[in-house]
């Protein structure tokens, strides 16, 4: 009835019992709060149902914060062990719970924080700016976030229940078949990845749809603030990669379960294939991580050097060559897997062609800055940074992107630091630039600025020392994912770049600061305009926060920057009738499927197969009902939206 | 309807036709993912399908006359698939019903088939445990099985809304997407059996 | 409303043409696999053609791509889809062969 669930499943080492132990007293606080102040009602009916697009972004930004810590929490452990463990010394951790570490460090950090983020702020952020009152499928859009969800939590419960994969977060073959995987890590892998890659193939659709078909009259393609067109080019590359990795999992999954024999090393398998074709999906992956962050520069700059944007016509052609682009680069994984020197060579140069789109962009946003008149507010900082960190990071890709270099360099830190710093300087210092930049928008009162400087200046140089010893440690013959190492030379640099990794913990320590503060002054700070940075584009027209139809007309554009010129030329606006709004019902349906799909991913885990049955039934009776549901949407009364306007003049 | 007035004063599209635009053209960048997701198996297949560790092939095992009963039923079914989709715009319930419930059961003739196929293989001892070839066969043909029983059970489940209320436009747009979808699986098809039954011994 | 992709929704031509055009192209498949008239690598175009040109039937006369009004979103987003499949699959064939540039012969 248990499959192979058993007691000894509970049972860790003293580390995984004290992060199980303090998981526990967080939830344990965070229900005992609810309940004391009487929440639960509120936290169903105003979040956990919401097919709201700017609650689910909140949502999406909440849960990936959580999964930044633990993320945050795995480095400093890994951090930790390197800078002990040498010669004589093992360091604190045994190699194969330093295995799960590593493994669960990228999945959580690639899947959980980098596409949360990004996923969180464009679901906040696109609808407002092209003019629409949701995304194009509000309730797929809530089903999408409790998929992620899910998959998110087998992270989770697999520090309380079993263990997790020891393969890396690639989880190649052979090793993580059944022959040589054959305990629970690698499928609590496969289930995570799958369920929250069916969410983030709905969100992909979802977009796609509400940019195609929902802009506001006048919104040209040529007109879309450039954050939409990096929407854009990354729902693109979710819709077109993501079933690769669907499949290839897929096929991972039957090879363990089923004994296929299609990524096995006899039986005439090939554990290649997988490498290839899981590298197909995780080229464009990367750019999905860090098209939307370009994105939020694109936004950031401008405002802030309040310039309009220089060069969108070529900004959108850099957008849409990266966009094809990444889906000829993806051999650049694996040079050294032994194809010839003609397969390498083509995908070397398609690799170092793709660096020449990225330039244009960095370009244009330096001379955006050029005779501007620069705010030197946090967003600018941050983007600042990514310059910095974003650049030396993309230099690094440029130099592996030789195979013969990178015969010299695959799999070292050399690699590690590269991906850290693009992946750091864009994704994350992107997503920290859009938070402190829309933060006013989203709750009504501006952050701290003083303490967002200090956060950044310990993050910047927290990560550049944390992460530089690592160039020069790959050069040196440091291969990744190693929990013990022989060359006492390589100590010290491990040791600064310990060192730095406590420096970002501090900026992180910093933004937590900011924020309580932030909300203790959130009276004096508050946003009354709904524009406190004289911004450009449509989101900035409405009040902070917005009403939750966001917009009582919908607008009409003429022009790029549309909010920017109607400002400028002082449209006076004519006093209109307000109308009944159509607005989509919140629904429990997504949440319990969600549940559901996350019960599904558990039983399968644990070879619970009558489990798996009951909730596959579940889910798709859930569906059904769903299906079979009368009234999606209401009406919001004329009289309702006039006073949430009216309540909206000084 | 006056809300299709103020509509039109603001410039809104009507909102039904709006809605149908809408699912109808996400419904088809749904079907773009099922489309990579069937090139990756395919991708597999081309890679190892060679690949029969000193058992049978496709041109061993594969009967050319049986598959091509299969294609017939399932073109069938996307052809008929197609007229209800039609009807459906004309509003005719009768009509839409029945060519519907024929798409279904030409569906189920063909699963029955399908089924048939794969015990007679794995009874020959061919099962797909016994090379990485039987293994994507079976994955890339079972797949587009399983695709198929869902649109048998959508059959039922978009049907039964239209035999009790008629045609409306909330099970016209399904109905649409539903059309596509077995048109879809039949395109699909085209390429399983191009590849996989005739050219299998490439 | 009668744009072309609601005419295309409505009539049962489409279906009919489309089911037509498909069994012919398919007995002629079935001819050639059966009877061999052609063996080697042209047997396989030969199927191959008629197999896509069996596949762009159906596209066109089932499901409609490029017969709505503009933009032609179902056509684009097709298009880019075809080109995908085709670096996965043909990217995946030519990689995958390649990896045996560097093994040193084997006798079997």
């Amino acid at each position: 009835m248990f499959g192979r669930l058993t007691i000894e499943a509970f049972q860790h080492d003293m580390i995984e019992y004290m992060a199980d132990v303090s998981m526990l007293l967080g939830a344990v606080l965070v229900i005992g709060l609810l309940t004391y102040l009487k929440r639960w009602k509120w936290l169903w009916t105003e979040w956990l149902t919401t097919v709201d697009h700017k609650k689910i972004g909140i949502m999406y930004i909440i849960f990936s914060t959580l999964m930044l810590l633990k993320g945050l929490v795995d480095a400093a452990m890994m951090r930790a062990q390197q800078m002990m463990a040498v010669g004589q010394s093992m360091g604190y951790l045994e190699p194969d719970h330093y295995q799960q570490i590593f493994t669960a460090h990228g999945v959580t950090m690639i899947f959980f924080v980098g596409m949360g983020y990004m996923f969180g702020i464009i679901n906040y952020m696109l609808p407002l700016q092209i003019g629409a009152r949701d995304v194009a499928f509000p309730y797929l859009n809530n089903l999408s976030f409790w998929l992620f969800v899910s998959g998110g939590l087998f992270i989770i419960t697999s520090l309380v229940i079993g263990e997790y994969a020891g393969t890396g977060w690639s989880c190649y073959p052979p090793l993580s078949g059944i022959k040589y995987n054959p305990g629970v890590g690698v499928d609590y892998w496969l289930w995570s990845v799958q369920i929250s890659g069916a969410g983030t193939m709905l969100s992909g659709i979802n977009f796609l749809v509400t940019i195609l078909k929902m802009r506001c009259p006048g919104m040209t393609l040529m007109k879309m603030p450039v954050f939409v067109w990096s929407v854009l080019a990354t729902v693109i590359l979710v819709i077109f990669a993501f079933p690769i990795l669907t499949a290839t999992a897929a096929m991972l999954t039957t090879d363990r379960l089923l004994d296929t024999k299609i990524f096995t090393e006899d039986f005439g398998g090939s554990p290649m294939m997988y490498i290839n074709l899981f590298w197909a999906w995780g080229h464009p992956e990367v750019y999905i991580l860090i098209l939307p962050a370009f994105g939020i520069f694109s936004e950031v700059v401008p405002v802030f050097s309040q310039k309009r944007l220089f060069g969108y016509t070529s900004m959108v052609w850099a957008i849409l060559a990266i966009t094809f682009l990444a889906f000829v680069v993806w051999l650049h994984h694996f040079f050294t897997m032994g194809a010839g020197a003609n397969v390498n060579a083509f995908f070397g140069i398609m690799t170092m062609i793709i660096a020449l789109p990225t330039g244009v962009k960095v370009f244009n946003w330096l001379f955006t800055m050029f005779r501007g008149k620069i705010k030197f507010t946090t967003p600018m900082y941050w983007f600042l940074g990514f310059v910095v960190t974003f650049t030396l990071g993309g230099m690094a890709g440029v130099l592996m992107a030789i195979p013969g270099a990178d015969f010299q360099v695959h799999n070292s830190l050399f690699l590690i630091a590269h991906f850290h710093f693009v992946i750091i300087g864009g994704v994350v210092f992107g997503f920290f630039a859009g938070y402190s930049y829309w933060f006013p928008k989203i709750f009504g009162f501006t952050l701290n600025e003083k303490l967002g400087k200090y956060a950044f200046w310990f993050w910047l140089i927290g990560f550049l020392m944390a992460f530089t010893p690592l160039y020069l440690l790959g050069f040196m013959g440091a291969t990744r994912r190693l929990d013990h190492y022989n060359v006492p030379g390589w100590q010290p640099l491990f040791i600064v770049a310990g060192i730095g990794a406590a420096l970002v913990l501090v900026g992180v320590g910093f933004q937590m600061l900011q924020l309580l503060v932030s909300i203790k002054d959130r009276k004096q700070n508050a946003d009354l305009t709904g524009d406190p940075w004289n911004g450009r584009n449509l989101e900035w027209s409405t009040s902070s926060p917005p009403p939750f139809y966001n917009f009582a007309f919908t607008p009409h554009v003429h022009s790029r920057d549309p909010f920017w010129v109607a400002k400028k030329g002082k449209q006076i606006e004519e006093k209109r009738a307000y109308h009944p709004l159509h607005m989509p019902k919140n629904t429990g349906t997504g949440f319990y499927i969600g549940a559901l799909s996350f019960v599904f991913g558990f039983a399968l885990v644990w070879y619970m197969f009558w489990l798996a049955l009951l909730s596959a039934v579940g889910m798709v009776a859930f569906s059904l009902a769903r299906l079979f549901e009368k009234e999606h949407e209401y009406y919001v009364p004329a009289a309702e939206v006039a006073k949430i306007e009216m309540g909206r003049s000084e | 309807m006056k809300l299709a007035k103020i509509n039109a004063q603001e410039g809104y599209p009507d909102t039904h036709h709006d809605l149908h635009s809408k699912t109808v053209f996400g419904f088809w960048v749904y079907l773009v993912t099922d489309f990579v997701l069937f090139g990756t198996f395919f991708a597999t297949f081309a890679v190892l399908h060679n690949n029969t560790y000193g058992g049978p092939g496709a041109a061993q095992l594969f009967k050319l006359p049986f598959a091509l009963v299969q294609t017939l039923l399932l073109l069938t079914a996307a052809f008929v698939s197609g007229l209800g989709g039609a009807a459906a715009h004309r509003k005719h319930k009768g009509a839409t019903i029945a060519f519907f419930a024929l798409t279904m059961v030409l569906g189920i003739v063909f699963m029955g088939m399908e089924l048939n196929e794969f015990s007679r293989l794995i009874k020959a001892g061919h099962g797909w445990e016994k090379s990485a070839f039987l293994s994507i066969f079976f994955t890339l043909v079972g797949t587009h099985g399983i695709h198929v029983l869902f649109a048998i059970l959508w059959v039922i489940a978009l049907l039964i809304p239209v035999i009790k209320e008629g045609i409306t436009a909330e099970s016209l747009r399904r109905l649409t997407c539903l059309r596509m979808f077995w048109q879809f699986l039949n395109i699909i098809w085209v390429f399983i059996f191009t590849f996989v039954y005739f050219m299998g011994d490439y | 409303m009668l744009d072309r992709h609601h005419g295309w929704n409505v009539s049962y031509k489409p279906a009919i043409l489309g089911f037509i055009f498909s069994l012919i192209l398919i007995a002629a498949m079935y001819r050639f696999a059966i009877h061999h008239h052609l063996s080697g690598v042209a047997f396989s175009w030969a199927i191959f053609g008629l197999g896509t040109t069996t596949a762009l039937v159906q596209l066109v006369f089932f499901l409609h791509v490029g017969m709505e009004s503009k933009p032609h979103w179902n056509v684009i987003t097709f298009a880019f889809t075809v080109l995908v499949i085709a670096i996965v699959i043909g990217g995946s064939i030519w990689i995958m062969n390649n990896l045996d540039y560097n093994l040193m012969p084997m006798s079997h």
